[in-house]
């Protein structure tokens, strides 16, 4: 069913932005690779931002959901609990094909990873 | 299966993950041998090349994912071109129940594990196999 509401970034404020001793507790507490998986999890935000914004023009369902998954795999898994709960709804969206609640969501999703990219500099 | 010599195959398109998977698995297990894939298709490749006993498998990967990963293994096993039956353990974020109830029927799929994958339950199943 097609959901008219469209999404707003305070439905997704009570999540936190990053879980450090979530992430780390998964981790084994090794504060080294969790540095290491910060980096690689920063550098495909970009990568993956950039992909979403050009098959979102071509509206390449199958990619964004692909792409959208993916970010959610990896944010729940470095306790971005945030862009986590954002791409899940990405990924909705893009199974039932809704352009402009996805449109909207990504428009979120930008802030959401700068505002991660930002927590993560002051630690 | 013993743990000298086992064999771990990752089949999982991020990065990220593959290293957290790696960092584990190198710490619990460290003689033994992790092959690395990003996806189905560079997976089948490594399976065919190395055998691994035990392979850790994301479902939604681009290129190639984790059906038809297991389509082409089932395939081989029913053909008799494959001897061996690896153990495959689902990690996804897939999150309908059905959907993971039918990977969990899936040919050598052993276990389905949700992402965040919790290390300790990796951890059990893995010890049940390995000596």
């Amino acid at each position: 069913m097609i959901n008219l509401t469209l999404p707003k970034n305070d439905d997704f404020m009570a999540a936190p932005v990053f879980e450090i001793e979530k992430a780390l507790n998964r981790i084994h507490n090794k504060k080294e690779l969790l540095e290491r998986v910060v980096d690689i999890f920063v550098k495909s935000l970009h990568e993956r931002k950039d992909i979403l914004e050009n098959e979102l023009n071509n509206e390449n369902w199958e990619t964004l959901g692909t792409i959208a998954h993916s970010i959610k795999g990896s944010s729940w898994t470095i306790g971005a609990q945030k862009l986590g709960n954002i791409a899940y709804e990405m990924e909705k969206a893009a199974d039932l094909k809704e352009l402009t609640r996805f449109r909207r969501l990504f428009q979120i999703f930008q802030t959401a990873a700068q505002e991660f990219i930002e927590f993560d500099k002051k630690f | 299966m013993n743990k000298k010599n086992i064999r771990f195959l990752i089949v999982e398109d991020d990065e990220m993950i593959r290293l957290i998977h790696k960092d584990f698995l190198k710490d619990l297990y460290p003689g033994s041998e992790i092959i690395e894939a990003e996806n189905g298709a560079q997976g089948i490749c490594h399976y065919f090349e190395n055998h691994p006993n035990i392979i850790l498998l994301d479902m939604m990967m681009p290129i190639m994912g984790g059906e038809a990963f297991l389509d082409i293994l089932e395939e081989g096993h029913q053909c008799n071109i494959l001897k061996d039956k690896p153990k495959i353990i689902v990690v996804t974020a897939i999150k309908e129940v059905k959907e993971l109830m039918n990977i969990g029927k899936r040919f050598a799929v052993e276990a389905v594990i949700s992402k965040p994958l919790v290390q300790n339950q990796l951890k059990s199943l893995l010890k049940d196999w390995i000596s």
